[in-house]
C-alpha cells in the first residue's frame, strides 16, 4: 500500500487538484469564480504533465552542459528529464491563457449588460 | 445543484485515480514515456538542430508546427477581445 | 483542373489548406487598415483556395492513397505529420466549401448586425475556419488540440457579440467547451504515459497489447466524454441551443454544421484511428453506450424541437436529434450504418447551413426569427422559401433528396444490427420533422390563423414580392441545390470516397 502511496502519489495531488477545479466550474455561481476554477483545472493538468518528465535517479534539466555540448561528454538518456512534456505544457500554457483572456473579455461583456457576475441573477434579469 | 456537482466531481475523480492505478511510476526512468519518442530529442539535438537546449529543439523545431497553433491561438484571443470590447466609432 | 500543371502546389497541398487560411487571417486586420472593404474579398480569395486545395487534396487521395505529409520533414513519432486519407479528405471539401458558401451569404447579415466590426469579423472567421481544418487534417492527437483549442476559441468571441443574452450563453459554452478539451488534453496524457506517443497512427500501433491496461480505458472514457461535450450529445448539449439561437446569423450558418459534425469526425477518428475497431466493439462496451446515446439523443431532441417558437431554436434541437443520428448509425458498429453515418455528415453539414442561412435570411428581413415570422413568406419571397422547402424535405428524408439517402443507410444498419428501437427512434424524428416543417410552411402560407391585421380583408394579394439579397439567396440556392446533388450522387460518393473512409466492420 505505502508503495502504490509513493509510486502515484503525484498523480493523485493533481487529480485532487483537477477534481477542486472542475467543482468549482459546475457549481459556483459567480462567473469569475467558474473562471478562476477552469484555470485551477488546466493548472492541474498542466502540473500532470509536467511530474511525468520526472526521472528518478539524478537526471538534471534538459539542457546540455558545455562538455556534452562540444562533444567531450556523451549525452545520457537516463541524466536528463524528459523534454517533450514541458514543450506540450508551454503550448497548453498558452491555450489557457488564451481561454483566460476571451473568457474575461466575455465576462466583462456580460457586467455591461447585466450589472452582476451572478449567475442566478442574470437568469432572472433574462427571464 | 451543489450536491449533483460534488457528485460528478468525485465520479470524475475517481475514474482518473483508477486510471493512474496501472501507470508507470512516478519518476520511472524506464517508463514508455522516457523510452519510446523523447530520447531522439534528447541524444540528437545538438546534431540535428544544433541546439543545446532540449526544450528549444522541440518548440521551435521538431514540433514547430504546434508552436505555430499556440502562436495563432494568442493571435485569436487577442482579436477576440478587441473584437469583443471595442466601443463602436461613432 | 489547372493546379495539377504545378505538381508542388499538388505535393503541398496538405499544408497549404491551413497556411492559406491562417496567412490570410493574420493580414486581414492589415488589410482592414488599408480599406475596410477589401477584407471581403479578402476572406472570399482566402476561402476559395483553401477549397481548391481541399479539392486537390480529395483528388490525390482517390488516386494516389492516403497522403502523410511531415511538418518540417521529422518523421512521423518525432515530428508533426497530416495525414489525409478520403475520410478528412472529404471533411476538407465540405469543410472549406460551406465556410466560402457562408462567407459570401453574411456579406450582408454582418453588415447589418455588427456595423464597424466587419474586419475583425472577417479575420476571426478565417481563424475558425483554420481550426476545423487544422482538427480535421492532422495525424497528431496533440497537434488536434491546439486546432481543437483556436476553433472554440474563435467560436466563443464570435458567439457573444450576437443579440441580447449571446454573451451569457457563450460563456456557458466556455466552461462546457474547456472542460470538453481539458477532458480530450487529460486522455492524450494518460496514454503519452503508457505509449510514449503522440502521433495517431503510432498510438493505434502501440495501444493494441495495453488494451485491457486501467490507464487506457480511462483515457478514451474521457475521449469520448470531452469529444460529445464538443458535439452536443444529448444529455451534454446544454450550452448549444441558447448559443447558436443568440450568434450573430453567419455565425449560426458556419459553426452550427461544422463545430458538431467536426467533433463527429473526431470521434470516428478515435475510435477507428487511434483505438482498434476491435477495441471499441468488443474490449469496452462503447458501440452499445453510443448507440443508446444517440437513441435518447434522437428522441429527445425531436420532442424538444417540438415545444419550440423560435425558429433558431428549434433548428438547434434538430441539430441535437441529427447528431443523434450520426452517434447511434457509428454506435451501430456494422458496415453499412457507419456508411450512413458519414454519408449523413455530409448531407448534414449541407442541410443545417442551408436551414441556418434561411433563419438568417428571416432574420435579416424580419430583424427576429420566431417561427410566426415565416408568415406569407412564400408569397414575399419565393426562392427562398423554394431552397428551404427543398431542404426542409432533406431533413424529412424524402427521395430524392441527400438526407433520404443517408437514412435509408442507417435504417438498413440498424435493421441488420436488429435493433429495433434505433427503427423506431428514426422513424418518430422523421415524424417529429414532418410536423416541425410543414406547421411551417403552413404558416407561410398564411393558411395560419386569420385572426389580427389579415382579418381586413387583404388577405394575400397585398404582400409585394421582397426577396432576400442576391448575395444571401445564392449560396442558399446552391446549398439546396447540393443537397438534392447529393441524393441523386450519393452511390458514387458511397463507391468512390466513403466506403474508402470506413472500416470494414
Amino acid at each position: 500500500m505505502i508503495e502504490l502511496v509513493i509510486a502515484k502519489y503525484n498523480y493523485w495531488i493533481y487529480v485532487i487538484l483537477m477534481m477542486i477545479g472542475f467543482y468549482a466550474m459546475i457549481v459556483k455561481t459567480n462567473l469569475v469564480k467558474k473562471i478562476i476554477g477552469m484555470n485551477i483545472f488546466q493548472t492541474a493538468i498542466i502540473l500532470f504533465y509536467i511530474s511525468t518528465a520526472y526521472k528518478m535517479g539524478g537526471a538534471t534539466l534538459p539542457i546540455m552542459t558545455d562538455a556534452q555540448a562540444h562533444g567531450h561528454e556523451a549525452v545520457l538518456v537516463d541524466g536528463v528529464i524528459n523534454p517533450l512534456p514541458h514543450v506540450l505544457m508551454l503550448t497548453a500554457i498558452v491555450v489557457m491563457v488564451a481561454t483566460l483572456g476571451v473568457a474575461l473579455a466575455i465576462v466583462i461583456h456580460i457586467y455591461r449588460r447585466y450589472n452582476t457576475l451572478n449567475e442566478d441573477e442574470i437568469l432572472k434579469v433574462m427571464k | 445543484m451543489k450536491f449533483f456537482g460534488f457528485l460528478i466531481t468525485l465520479l470524475t475523480g475517481a475514474v482518473l485515480i483508477y486510471g493512474t492505478l496501472d501507470m508507470p511510476a512516478y519518476g520511472d526512468p524506464d517508463s514508455p514515456a522516457s523510452r519510446h519518442v523523447s530520447p531522439r530529442y534528447i541524444e540528437m539535438t545538438e546534431i540535428e538542430t544544433a541546439t543545446p537546449n532540449m526544450v528549444t529543439s522541440i518548440l521551435a523545431d521538431y514540433r514547430g508546427y504546434d508552436t505555430m497553433g499556440e502562436t495563432t491561438v494568442i493571435f485569436t484571443a487577442g482579436m477576440s477581445c478587441i473584437f469583443l470590447l471595442r466601443k463602436r466609432k461613432s | 483542373m489547372i493546379l495539377e500543371q504545378f505538381p508542388f502546389l499538388v505535393h503541398s497541398a496538405p499544408a497549404l489548406i491551413i497556411v492559406i487560411p491562417l496567412m490570410f487571417a493574420l493580414l486581414t486586420p492589415v488589410i482592414g487598415l488599408i480599406r475596410r472593404e477589401w477584407t471581403f474579398p479578402w476572406m472570399l480569395l482566402a476561402l476559395l483556395l483553401a477549397t481548391l486545395f481541399s479539392v486537390t487534396a480529395l483528388q490525390d487521395v482517390m488516386r494516389n492513397g492516403v497522403i502523410h505529409y511531415r511538418m518540417g520533414n521529422w518523421e512521423p513519432p518525432w515530428g508533426i505529420e497530416y495525414v489525409v486519407d478520403h475520410l478528412n479528405g472529404l471533411m476538407l471539401v465540405l469543410i472549406s466549401a460551406t465556410a466560402l458558401l457562408v462567407a459570401v451569404y453574411g456579406k450582408k447579415s454582418v453588415e447589418q448586425e455588427l456595423p464597424g466590426k466587419e474586419v475583425y469579423f472577417r479575420c476571426i472567421f478565417l481563424l475558425q475556419v483554420t481550426g476545423f481544418l487544422g482538427i480535421v487534417i492532422t495525424g497528431d492527437a496533440f497537434n488536434l488540440y491546439v486546432f481543437l483549442e483556436i476553433a472554440s476559441l474563435a467560436g466563443y468571441a464570435l458567439i457573444a457579440i450576437g443579440e441580447d443574452g449571446a454573451p451569457f450563453a457563450s460563456f456557458r459554452y466556455i466552461i462546457m467547451g474547456t472542460i470538453g478539451a481539458c477532458f480530450y488534453l487529460l486522455a492524450i496524457g494518460y496514454l503519452y504515459i503508457v505509449t510514449g506517443s503522440l502521433n495517431m497512427a503510432d498510438l493505434a500501433r502501440l495501444l493494441p497489447p495495453l488494451y485491457g491496461s486501467k490507464v487506457v480505458l480511462t483515457a478514451f472514457a474521457f475521449f469520448m466524454v470531452g469529444i460529445a461535450i464538443k458535439m452536443a450529445l444529448f444529455p451534454l448539449h446544454v450550452w448549444l441551443p441558447d448559443a447558436y439561437t443568440k450568434a450573430p446569423s453567419a455565425v449560426s450558418a458556419l459553426v452550427a454544421p461544422l463545430m458538431t459534425k467536426v467533433s463527429v469526425y473526431v470521434m470516428i477518428r478515435i475510435l477507428f484511428g487511434v483505438f482498434a475497431p476491435s477495441f471499441s466493439i468488443s474490449v469496452v462496451p462503447a458501440m452499445k453506450i453510443l448507440l443508446v446515446a444517440g437513441i435518447v439523443a434522437i428522441f429527445t431532441g425531436a420532442i424538444l424541437a417540438l415545444a419550440q417558437k423560435d425558429f433558431k431554436r428549434m433548428l438547434c434541437y434538430i441539430i441535437v436529434a441529427e447528431v443523434g443520428y450520426m452517434v447511434g448509425g457509428v454506435g451501430l458498429a456494422n458496415t453499412t450504418a457507419l456508411r450512413g453515418a458519414v454519408l449523413h455528415i455530409a448531407n448534414d453539414v449541407v442541410m443545417t447551413a442551408g436551414l441556418f442561412a434561411v433563419a438568417g435570411i428571416i432574420n435579416y428581413k424580419m430583424r427576429e426569427h420566431r417561427l410566426d415570422d415565416f408568415k406569407d413568406m412564400f408569397k414575399r419571397m419565393p426562392f427562398t422559401m423554394a431552397a428551404f422547402a427543398t431542404i426542409a424535405l432533406s431533413i424529412i428524408g424524402v427521395p430524392p433528396t441527400g438526407g433520404f439517402f443517408s437514412k435509408w443507410y442507417l435504417l438498413q444498419g440498424a435493421l441488420q444490427e436488429g435493433s429495433w428501437i434505433f427503427v423506431a427512434a428514426l422513424l418518430f424524428s422523421s415524424l417529429v420533422n414532418v410536423v416541425l416543417f410543414f406547421r411551417i410552411f403552413e404558416i407561410g402560407y398564411g393558411f395560419h390563423g386569420d385572426h389580427g391585421h389579415s382579418a381586413g380583408g387583404d388577405g394575400g394579394e397585398a404582400v409585394a414580392i421582397r426577396e432576400a439579397p442576391l448575395s444571401m439567396l445564392v449560396p442558399l440556392m446552391i446549398a439546396a441545390a447540393t443537397i438534392v446533388l447529393l441524393g441523386f450522387y450519393n452511390q458514387a460518393l458511397i463507391g468512390k470516397i466513403i466506403q474508402y473512409a470506413v472500416p470494414v466492420l
